[in-house]
């Protein structure tokens, strides 16, 4: 039973993940922009959202803002951070450290402003119930699958189906001929942070509901991001979203056969076999030199 | 244009000269608290019993030279630490420097005692802080004092079957190992022991992990915003057990945490109301200037920070510099003072004395369970 509520608990905190590592996956595939500041979207989101709920606003309406701001800075940190470094062919590691000093700042705003203590939206949908002998479940646990599986729907919908999704697709695989047909890749550039910021929205909001919030939350967010594009194969979408659930199964179902201080660390071996035997991740494709 | 360049410049170089010909050189209180990253709430926490202490020293004159805080930023990491006491040893000169976690301290003390600056702890409890350095000393009681009380209380309220989260890092270590020996001498049973990284935030499986080892009471010794996440990550996940801990846990956001409700907790034994004409002022100034009442980790870093007025006042009356070596001096010479909570007395390795208490959160509002 153990192993059972390892795994149950590994599909929650993964389901998270994947929708965090996917939005990243999104802009880093899509506009080859390594977004440090996606966890400070995340931050920014659950902050938000965390402040409309303590102070009696609906969930949904908290939940609308999350998306709102999350979407906004993502917009923000491309067409006044990315475009002016790219525009003086700054190169990636400059992109790099442009957004991680973003991310220090949101981090320390976030603080003076909301205090610098540990912070979480009480819930019910949070509190576990014996559903078997052994197996406790929360409602949360449901909540973030259905969210999970219906924005992952949603999104590959999008992605296969609508116009901007396509061409979204296109711009990921070749920039220049995006031109060639006439579209603008700055704007598919906006579209691809504001849907990956958004998606860090609805995490960053269930993460308030459980584990809580603290204003430098979004490194751990980035941490796992990052590893799960890694793991997942640079550019595949449902890699990430399968490599972030895959992670977040990883660091809970250890615990079954090893201390908890292992947990962390099992995200990263996952990483390291992939880098050592597979760096192309689960669904990337081996490039030829 | 010229001119009025050169006045400014000339105004610049005078300013300074012109302090130090009214108040001399400022004594360098330096301060490597975490203030930023998740255990930023201790920094915020620690600074502001620094800074009302240095309030009342210049308004009461204590000293004849001024006071000058320079706070460098920890994160409570122990590199960011050595980095910042190198500094405020090498570049500020600080006469004095106030620390807190018991990795942090472990770190700069060499740094410390190799430049003989005196280093005063007031947040970290493991119990290996007392005799680091003889220039390392504490003001408050550390781990080893605090479970001395809380076990046998623990036995009274038959929690005896005891699992422990303890968080990958020197004070969890000390914590793990004082459990290991005192509990089966005061009757108890460690059932669990579950090491967890400082940065892990998913603690369901830690909570399944517990339920399995059917404890009475699940003691906790992380600090930080961890604290809160333990806390909420066990009674989310079907722990039900009452719940015990140290120190750290004197905190505004576990106060207001909901699921931290019933927790027990100890730290130093503290009367605001019924002190000594310093407590109650200390009190009513804290909750005047910052507007909620004091905790004990305000008072222990005030009470640190005073006790560099009286030392440095003892010296300066004796026409003796202010140096580490004198300091120490003073403090050994004296050892007893009178700090925010009555009288307060220091052993031969600087560490300060006090009565331990136990506390529970009850709606929202640290109640005193015995005393």
């Amino acid at each position: 039973m153990l192993f059972l509520q390892l795994l149950l608990g590994g599909l929650q905190t993964g389901a998270l993940y994947a929708l965090t590592a996917c939005g990243f996956a999104l802009i880093f595939g899509a506009t080859k922009v390594f977004h440090f500041a996606h966890g400070a979207s995340f931050t920014l989101a659950g902050y938000l959202f965390l402040l409309m709920w303590n102070n009696g606003y609906p969930a949904w309406l908290g939940v609308l803002a999350a998306i709102l701001v999350a979407t906004g800075f993502g917009v923000a940190m491309e067409r006044f951070v990315y475009r002016p470094i790219q525009r003086h062919e700054g190169g990636f590691f400059t992109v790099f450290v442009a957004a991680f000093g973003v991310s220090l700042v949101v981090q320390n705003l976030v603080g003076m402003w909301a205090g610098r203590g540990f912070v979480v939206a009480d819930s019910t949908l949070s509190r576990a119930t014996e559903v078997l002998p052994e197996v406790f479940l929360a409602p949360v646990f449901w909540v973030s699958l259905a969210v999970a599986a219906v924005l992952f729907l949603a999104l590959g919908l999008f992605l296969t189906r609508h116009p901007a999704g396509v061409a979204l697709r296109a711009l990921a695989q070749n920039s220049d001929l995006i031109r060639a047909y006439g579209l603008s890749s700055h704007r598919l550039s906006l579209l691809a942070f504001a849907l990956g910021s958004a998606l860090a929205a609805p995490a960053a909001v269930l993460t308030a509901i459980t584990t809580g919030m603290n204003e430098a939350v979004g490194h751990h967010v980035m941490l796992i991001s990052m590893a799960a594009t890694i793991v997942g194969g640079v550019g595949s979408l449902k890699g990430a979203a399968l490599a972030g659930l895959s992670l977040g199964v990883a660091e809970s179902v250890v615990l079954n056969f090893a201390d908890p201080q292992w947990a962390e660390a099992a995200s990263f071996v996952v990483l390291f076999g992939f880098i050592l035997f597979r760096p192309s991740g689960l669904f990337g494709h081996a490039v030829a030199r | 244009m010229r001119l009025s360049r050169r006045a400014l410049l000339g105004s610049a170089i005078a300013a300074p000269t012109l302090a130090r010909a009214q108040g001399g050189d400022p004594y360098v209180i330096g301060t490597l608290f975490p203030l930023s990253g998740p255990n930023a709430e201790y920094g915020k926490v620690f600074t502001e019993g620094v800074q009302l202490a240095m309030q009342h020293a210049q308004s009461e004159g204590m000293l004849r030279r001024p006071l000058r805080l320079q706070a460098e930023d920890t994160q409570a990491l122990p590199q960011q630490a050595v980095v910042g006491m190198t500094k405020l040893v090498n570049v500020d000169r600080a006469s004095y420097v106030m620390v807190g976690f018991t990795a942090v301290s472990k770190a700069v003390a060499p740094v410390g005692d190799r430049a003989k600056t005196v280093m005063v702890n007031g947040g970290a409890v493991g119990p290996d802080l007392a005799g680091l350095s003889p220039y390392f000393w504490n003001t408050i009681p550390l781990a080893h004092l605090e479970t001395r009380e809380m076990l046998p209380f623990m036995m009274r309220r038959n929690l005896k079957r005891v699992a422990l989260v303890y968080v990958d890092d020197p004070l969890g270590d000390a914590i793990l190992g004082i459990l290991r020996n005192d509990l089966p001498r005061a009757g108890g049973q460690l059932v669990g022991s579950f090491s967890v990284p400082r940065t892990a935030q998913q603690f369901g499986p830690v909570a399944a992990r517990i339920r399995q080892t059917r404890p009475d009471t699940v003691y906790i010794a992380s600090f930080g915003a961890q604290q809160g996440q333990i806390i909420k990550g066990l009674r989310d996940n079907g722990v039900t057990v009452p719940l015990t801990s140290y120190s750290a846990m004197n905190l505004e956001s576990i106060r207001n945490l909901a699921e931290a409700e019933g927790l027990l907790f100890t730290s130093q034994q503290t009367d605001f109301a019924a002190g000594d004409e310093l407590t109650r002022r200390y009190a009513a100034d804290f909750k005047a200037r910052f507007g909620s009442d004091p905790g004990t980790y305000n008072t222990n870093y005030y009470n640190a920070t005073r006790l560099f007025c009286l030392l440095a006042q003892k010296l300066e009356r004796e026409n003796k510099e202010v140096n580490g070596d004198t300091l120490r001096a003073a403090l050994l010479e004296q050892k007893e003072f009178d700090l925010v909570g009555g009288r307060a007395s220091f052993d031969e390795q600087g560490s300060m004395t006090a009565a331990i208490q136990i506390n529970e959160v009850r709606g929202g509002r640290v109640n005193t369970v015995t005393g």
